[in-house]
């Protein structure tokens, strides 16, 4: 099957439009960690809010597609501060309360999407509907732009962080709270700020995976596992390894899945993750505590 | 003063109960049970309003006329949750607190099984749907129940041989998920394409995953000329669909299950196109279209499902099964009368015709017309009438 180019080819491109999402969902997620020492189990569910904000502002109120998917972030990380306040600062640096405490907020966000929106799935109508072809292999622009915009939020991402003082003040936090604290940071701003944006690329990658794919109270199961297995992969609360994570994931799951079907390609994540936690269980570019 | 009150209401309703034989010598009482809340209510609906549109008719038209007298319909209904416990307190409400001697519905294995077990003892005649054979092929031979709607192992076999005959396929990919039910699906498929002379592939998924393109790939890559979605749930059918036609699969998608074509088109969207299926009924049809527009009328202009006519036709068929018997007390001649009905038109599928002894050991299964629909500008469009074995 490997000596067809075109499968190979398709095989590269499933590979790229997995990753993009896998990456786009795992950053917040680490992010969270690496810097509250939170382990986010409400993650999807943050998503599955960005599905929906998605679906009524473009499905629903019809606005312009890129309008909606900028506002999306805004419209979820904003009013999810109110949540910050209210559950998620009375975990940081604690990371097994923040598990279960995380877990039941998990429960009590999926039953109450359950009672507003019923279970039905729904769908979001593609913005982009075409394909384009590279000799035989085909790319679907809808997942094009999903990689496009994977690739912006990760450039901007690694700008927040390295090239501003925000950047360098949430470092600072990760590293030591307390001192970061001395040297005149807010780290309770801080805080917060980093809180916005993991919530923002949650709800940012929600919307997109909601688009391929569909929007339910029980979408955030998906995204949840799949953050964990790729953080895992690249190592806790590293951004770097999360793109790497993202990319090992997404390229396994095409070819494996192409090779030898879905069972090979599932046992086989979860294979490199059990043997990544036994012989280095910092990640690939995760730091050992 | 409070059990004053509640004696003096007591009296009350006894006095009103008292005064009620008067009255209801002229009232027919029809059961129905059905899902009135949670994921199954559509259907629940389906089997409301379909029965109400056909006991609107005949009252109308004066009532139904049974022997000497003349009777006046009353619908009651009870919720079951779409749960075996659900309708088995509803069968319970309906036939011990109401008295009712005939039931329509419900719909879904667990409720009709549960159901049946309190209705069969007591001989109340249930005409429902289901999908498991155990509805029919049971220790009492369906003693005092009939189904309504078609299953795979009605429709499968004439429309493969419509594919076999029409769609010239080779070989068929086929995507199940990995657990039991794709393992008790998959197999009785192969067969029925490995009779009619195709090859298939199966490949299976992870439950819960979105993303087939992988899998697809790779049954693209054994180079099947069909994509069977079968019995997958309308989201996963949906995005099946739609991520084959993305990868650029551009030969027939089929879908030997369902039928769920509106949802189907509704997650695929334009990628939808030429994906062929099974519907129950042919919504344009000069024969349905009376009945379309009554549905309209008295519920409005939302979807109907196919589920509604196909109650319609249940309870018209037991309106006349009840005045061919002559009783409203004695279910076992009425029951007779059922299965004596054959050629009797209710206006919707043509002429009665009971199948099912080859399948099930017994005659109640009600042998429906259904149609091959090929989605053309994201509508489905007939493409043949088929009729069951």
């Amino acid at each position: 099957m490997l000596s067809n180019p075109v499968v190979l080819g398709q095989i590269v491109v499933n590979g790229l439009s997995l990753s993009s999402i896998y990456i786009l969902v795992a950053l917040g997620f680490t992010l969270l960690f690496g810097i509250m020492r939170v382990v986010n189990f409400a993650h999807g569910e943050f998503a599955m809010l960005g599905g929906f904000s998605l679906y009524y502002l473009y499905a629903v109120f019809k606005l312009p597609w890129l309008l909606a998917i900028a506002l999306v972030p805004f419209l979820v990380a904003l009013p999810a501060l109110l949540l910050e306040w209210l559950v998620f600062r009375w975990f940081y640096q604690k990371m097994f309360q923040s598990m279960i405490g995380l877990l039941g907020l998990n429960m009590a966000m999926i039953y109450t999407g359950l009672i507003v929106w019923d279970a039905f799935e729904r769908n979001i109508p593609a913005a982009f509907d075409g394909i384009v072809r590279f000799g035989g292999v085909i790319a679907p622009i809808d997942r094009l732009v999903t990689i496009g915009i994977s690739l912006l939020a990760l450039a901007g991402f690694y700008f927040l962080m390295v090239h501003t003082r925000w950047g360098l003040a949430m470092r600072a936090a990760a590293q030591d709270v307390d001192i970061a604290a001395t040297q005149g940071i807010d780290t309770r701003r801080i805080y917060k700020l980093a809180f916005v944006v993991a919530i923002g690329l949650a709800a940012l990658a929600g919307a997109l995976y909601g688009q391929i794919y569909a929007v339910s109270p029980f979408m955030g199961e998906r995204p949840l596992f799949v953050a964990f297995v790729v953080v895992i992969l690249g190592g806790m609360g590293s951004v770097s390894g999360a793109a790497l994570g993202g990319v090992l994931l997404g390229f396994t799951e095409s070819l494996l899945g192409t090779l030898y079907g879905g069972s090979v390609a599932a046992y086989a994540s979860f294979g490199v993750v059990v043997l990544l936690l036994i012989f280095r269980p910092w990640g690939l570019l995760g730091k050992p505590e | 003063m409070t059990s004053f009150k509640m004696k003096a209401t007591l009296a009350a309703l006894l006095l009103a109960g008292s005064m009620v034989p008067a009255v209801s010598a002229e009232t027919l009482k029809i059961g129905a049970i059905g899902s009135l809340s949670g994921g199954g209510t559509a259907w629940g609906l389906a089997i409301k309003r379909g029965a109400e549109l056909a006991v609107d008719e005949v009252n109308k038209a004066g009532g139904l006329k049974v022997g000497d007298k003349t009777y006046n319909i009353e619908l009651v209904m009870y919720d079951d949750q779409y749960t075996g416990q659900g309708g088995k307190t509803a069968a319970e409400r309906v036939v011990f607190q109401d008295k009712v001697k005939f039931v329509v519905g419900p719909i879904g294995s667990n409720p009709v099984l549960s159901t049946m077990e309190v209705t069969t003892p007591q001989k109340v005649l249930l005409m429902s749907n289901g999908y498991t054979p155990k509805i029919l092929q049971n220790d009492h031979k369906a003693s005092y129940n009939f189904r309504f709607t078609l299953t795979n192992i009605e429709f499968a076999p004439s429309m493969m041989k419509w594919v076999k005959d029409n769609l010239k396929l080779k070989k068929v990919g086929i995507l199940v998920p990995n657990d039991a039910i794709g393992q008790s699906v998959a197999p009785p498929l192969v067969k029925l394409y490995k009779e009619s002379g195709i090859e298939t592939v199966v490949d299976y998924y992870e439950r819960g995953s979105k993303e087939f393109s992988p899998l697809i790939t790779r049954l693209m890559a054994a180079g099947i000329d069909g994509f069977d979605i079968n019995f997958n749930a309308p989201g996963e059918a949906g995005l099946m669909v739609k991520q084959a036609r993305q990868i650029g699969f551009d030969k027939t998608i089929l879908q030997m299950g369902g039928p769920s074509v509106p949802e189907i088109i509704e997650v695929a969207g334009k990628q939808a196109e030429g994906f062929i299926s099974y519907e129950m009924v042919d919504f344009d049809a000069p024969a349905v279209v009376p009945f379309v527009k009554a549905y309209a009328a008295k519920y409005g202009a939302g979807i109907m499902n196919s589920q509604t006519p196909a109650f319609y036709n249940t309870t018209k068929i037991l309106f006349e099964a009840i005045r061919r018997a002559g009783t409203v007390e004695d279910t076992t001649k009425v029951r007779d009368a059922v299965e004596g009905i054959a050629g009797y038109d209710a206006g919707i599928y043509g002429p009665v015709r009971w199948t099912g002894m080859a399948n099930y050991g017994v005659n109640h299964q009600l042998a429906l017309p259904f149609y091959v629909v090929e989605v053309k500008n994201g509508k489905p469009v007939n493409r043949a009438t088929l009729q069951v074995d």
